[in-house]
């Protein structure tokens, strides 16, 4: 039975599938207490003639498989007050599993408890889960703060994060008293700070899920776009002679808010044309007027569906979406090359200087970037060998790091920039490139389908969270739930309209989600523990002081930027 | 004449949390009703409607009260509670820090037997003994009989070390059902007979609403000494299996080619068991059997009257 109370703590999760062989990554949500599950036994039914060859199970054992039998008709799944504790179960090295029909072997590779995940798929999962769209801003970041600038932020936000990640790990093991075993990060926050935690974490975390979605569905209308750009200029071999500013070469790159002011562009370029056919495609495929709506007949049916395991099986295109950007980033920087120029503080003509002071916006995109901690102890409690985990978390927010720096230096470094200002550097690198470039078509198509898949399962997490919390039920009514649906769906395309500023919308719920989350909470919460144990430092005091005042200062600051 | 108004009561009583809610659970196939949010205690009255061995009903309490409500209710129905008590059950938990409360409670509710009902039968339980080592429980079980026996006179009580992990539950329960019928001997003497005369390997009494063995016979040595608990296990969960049907189990007969088995009901508070390793006998013929006997056992019952015995009220 799906246990869904435990699952109101998910952000994007990929996780194992709890059976013995991990098959493709489910959102399943798994039961609270795994001791419930364990194999036992199965005794061989007597048949004609009793084989002595075969081994039987031992009086004592086959005594004891009926009474736990017996014990589980007796309660609730939930209720783990007839469960066998681990002193009165066999060793694993004593399991057999016996056919109906008599024979018996022994389990080879049964591993007793909680995770089967090596290390290498905790990493992935980790690296999986945490990129995400703010990847497509993180040129732009780079570029809004200085190369410098940029490169040194992401190291130290990327340490920050994941010490604070650390803390989130380890504050389980601090509570006395309490088997914390089947714990999420909320319940940290319920445990400490009562009702208040748990509203508040509630809220954070649908701060950040509803960000997410409202950035999906900019996204997904900017892609959908030039998807019907590229296919309708395919099929009537119309050739883009557009006014916007580019490089005339074989890779294009454009710069499509050049000549407008700092209001965002919304992408509606111009067309010297007398085609009506032409005209008319303008009026209703438009990038801010009409295909966010055209979205809402494909998606809004889907948000409704109550269970969204379907779409857990697309996980891994987010995969492979990420990894073909990076194919993407670097098949154009062996094409464009490199344009670099170093300068301080001024900048120039073409070139953005070294040092910014606008660097918080890159610092609020990325504390979304390195978001993970409201689930990584789901994630981190499937690896096999607990002893690594804090191992594995750095190993995988390292990669993360190095995939974030890769993709962002290169964008930024082989930006053409004698034709075209760094400044042109677009929310959305993939704006960039005109919609007439076949890789980046590409791209798009398949960043569109990955995240018409995720949409569903976002609403889903956000679903859940909100009508559980405040219903009791995840599905109260099909009223409750299209109302949800409707809201959500709504800010996403009045964002798309009016402000499709996907990095203006990453920074600003990952500033906020994570304030609570990343920043607040794991340190208030150390400082907390470590005072009932009356292990409280000065230093660790300062220190873990000065973190909650980034956090807070994070987000004051992207409200000036 | 019974007085049916007045039921006689088995008290299971012992502290919060020693393990009585499970345990009845698990004797009597009940679900196990967890009220999320306890007040303190197990407040278990004649709406329990447990009943076993005829008429007895049983009351779970929770002694030791914590809080100072059950403290008064608990005082205040003293009397109540403990009039007309055939058996006091008293849970020990063996991992408890305050055995110096747990014997005082103790001692209170022996006080209490005294006054209101000074025949009943007082049984302790060790309770929890899987938490203790192997090698140290029959020194710790030892020790805690001496005090109990000790503590309990004038009365007298018989005491079992016990863990639901294991069979000692379900034997000492037996043991508690057999000590309570009177006539116990003369019924197994009757069951060997009827044994021998249908040449069955194995003949048991069960208890009806528990499936605690009450007696039996065996006329070669068996294999397996945990069958009864696995036995009573597997009915009482087929037991759960029909009542969510609302279907009553009533009868089972299991054929191979090596056995038959047969359960059946017998008296009005008894089912029995025969096993017969002669194939080759008709059903029908042992049911004839069985069917003849049951008449023969209600007659016993009734020669002996209803004060003497239990299986019959």
């Amino acid at each position: 039975m799906a246990n869904t109370d435990s699952d109101s703590t998910h952000l994007l999760i990929s996780e194992v599938d709890l059976e013995i062989n991990p098959g493709p990554m489910n959102i399943q949500f798994d039961s609270s207490d795994l001791r419930s599950k364990r194999p036992f036994y199965i005794e061989p039914t007597n048949i004609v003639t009793v084989n002595d060859v075969i081994q039987r199970v031992s009086d004592h054992a086959s005594a004891m498989n009926k009474r736990i039998h017996y014990y589980n008709r007796l309660t609730t799944p939930a209720d783990k007050a007839l469960i066998a504790p681990d002193h009165v179960v066999p060793a694993p090295e004593e399991y057999y599993v016996y056919s109906p029909l008599g024979s018996a072997y022994k389990l080879q590779s049964y591993t007793e408890g909680c995770g089967k995940n090596t290390s290498l798929v905790t990493i992935f999962m980790i690296w999986n889960t945490m990129m995400g769209t703010s990847i497509l801003s993180i040129p732009w970041g780079i570029k809004q703060a200085g190369l410098t600038t940029g490169m040194c932020v992401i190291m130290v936000m990327g340490l920050l994060t994941l010490y604070c990640c650390y803390r989130v790990v380890k504050s389980r093991t601090m509570i006395p008293l309490l088997d914390t075993t089947t714990w999420e990060y909320p319940d940290v926050c319920r445990y400490y700070f009562g009702a208040f935690g748990q509203w508040s974490s509630l809220l954070f975390s649908l701060v950040s899920l509803i960000g997410a979605m409202i950035v999906y569905w900019v996204l997904m209308s900017n892609f959908l776009f030039n998807t019907g750009k590229f296919i309708f200029n395919f099929i009537h071999h119309v050739n883009d002679t557009d006014t916007v500013l580019s490089t005339n070469n074989s890779n294009p790159v454009i710069c499509p808010s050049a000549g407008s002011d700092d209001h965002p562009d919304n992408g509606s370029m111009i067309f010297y044309t007398n085609d009506t056919g032409h005209q008319q495609f303008e009026k209703w495929w438009n990038k801010s007027r009409t295909v966010p709506f055209y979205l809402i007949g494909l998606l809004l049916p889907l948000l409704n569906f109550k269970s969204p395991s379907f779409f857990s099986k697309f996980n891994i295109l987010g995969t492979l979406s990420v990894l073909y950007l990076i194919f993407l980033v670097t098949f154009k920087a062996v094409r464009l090359g490199f344009h670099l120029e170093f300068h301080w503080f001024t900048p120039t003509e073409f070139f953005v200087p070294e040092i910014r002071y606008q660097f918080p916006q890159l610092t609020g995109v990325l504390t979304l970037a390195f978001f993970i901690h409201n689930c990584i102890i789901t994630l981190l409690k499937n690896n096999r060998n607990q002893e690594n985990n804090v191992r594995d978390l750095c190993i995988a927010y390292m990669l993360v790091t190095l995939t974030y720096l890769y993709i962002g230096i290169l964008v930024f470094a082989s930006f053409p920039s004698p034709p075209l200002s760094k400044d042109c550097i677009e929310q959305n690198f993939l704006d960039n490139f005109p919609s007439s470039d076949t890789l980046s078509f590409i791209a798009r198509i398949f960043l569109l389908f990955q995240m018409m898949t995720v949409y569903p399962l976002l609403g889903y997490l956000a679903r859940v969270q909100l009508l559980g919390h405040v219903f009791g039920d995840i599905y109260p009514s099909i009223f409750h739930v299209l109302i949800l649906n409707l809201f959500i769906v709504g800010a996403g395309v009045t964002m798309a309209c009016f402000y499709p500023n996907i990095g203006g919308i990453i920074r600003y719920s990952g500033a906020a989600c994570g304030l609570a989350f990343v920043f607040i909470y794991p340190s208030l919460i150390y400082i907390i523990s470590l005072h009932q144990e009356e292990r409280l430092t000065w230093p660790k005091l300062i220190f873990h002081v000065i973190i909650i005042i980034l956090g807070l200062a994070n987000l004051i600051v992207q409200f000036f930027m | 004449m019974p007085n049916t108004a007045m039921k006689k009561k088995v008290l299971l009583m012992g502290k919060s949390g020693s393990g009585k809610t499970s345990m009845r659970s698990i004797i009597f196939a009940n679900y196990i009703a967890r009220d999320t949010q306890r007040l303190g205690a197990t407040i278990d009255v004649e709406h329990s409607h447990v009943r076993f061995l005829g008429n007895l009903v049983l009351n779970l309490w929770d002694c030791g009260g914590q809080d100072t409500f059950m403290e008064n209710y608990f005082t205040s129905q003293r009397d109540n509670i403990f009039r007309n008590v055939e058996v006091l059950i008293y849970v020990f938990d063996v991992e408890s820090r305050e055995l110096e409360k747990d014997m005082h409670y103790y001692q209170s509710c022996l006080e209490a037997i005294l006054q209101n009902s000074p025949d009943a039968k007082i049984f302790c339980l060790v309770h929890k003994m899987d938490l203790v080592q192997e090698d140290q429980r029959d020194l710790i079980f030892k020790e805690r009989e001496e005090d109990l026996r000790r503590l309990s006179r004038p009365l007298e009580c018989a005491c079992f070390r016990t863990s639901i992990w294991d069979e000692t539950l379900y034997k000492a329960w037996s043991s508690i059902v057999y000590q309570l019928i009177p006539n116990v001997q003369q019924l197994e003497m009757n069951l060997r007979n009827f044994a021998q005369i249908i040449e069955a390997d194995e003949v048991l009494l069960f208890e009806r609403a528990t499936f605690l063995v009450i007696s039996h016979y065996q006329c070669k040595e068996q294999r397996d000494v945990h069958r009864f608990e696995k036995i009573s296990n597997i009915i009482k969960q087929f037991k759960l299996s029909c009542s969510k049907l609302a279907a009553s189990f009533q009868s089972m007969e299991v054929r191979n080619s090596n056995f038959a088995a047969f359960i059946d009901i017998f008296t009005s508070n008894t089912y029995v068991m025969v096993v017969m390793s002669d194939p080759s006998i008709p059903s029908a013929a042992t049911l004839i059997n069985i069917r003849n006997a049951r008449k023969h056992f209600e007659k016993l019952e009734r020669v002996d009257g209803p004060k003497h015995s239990l299986l019959m009220r």
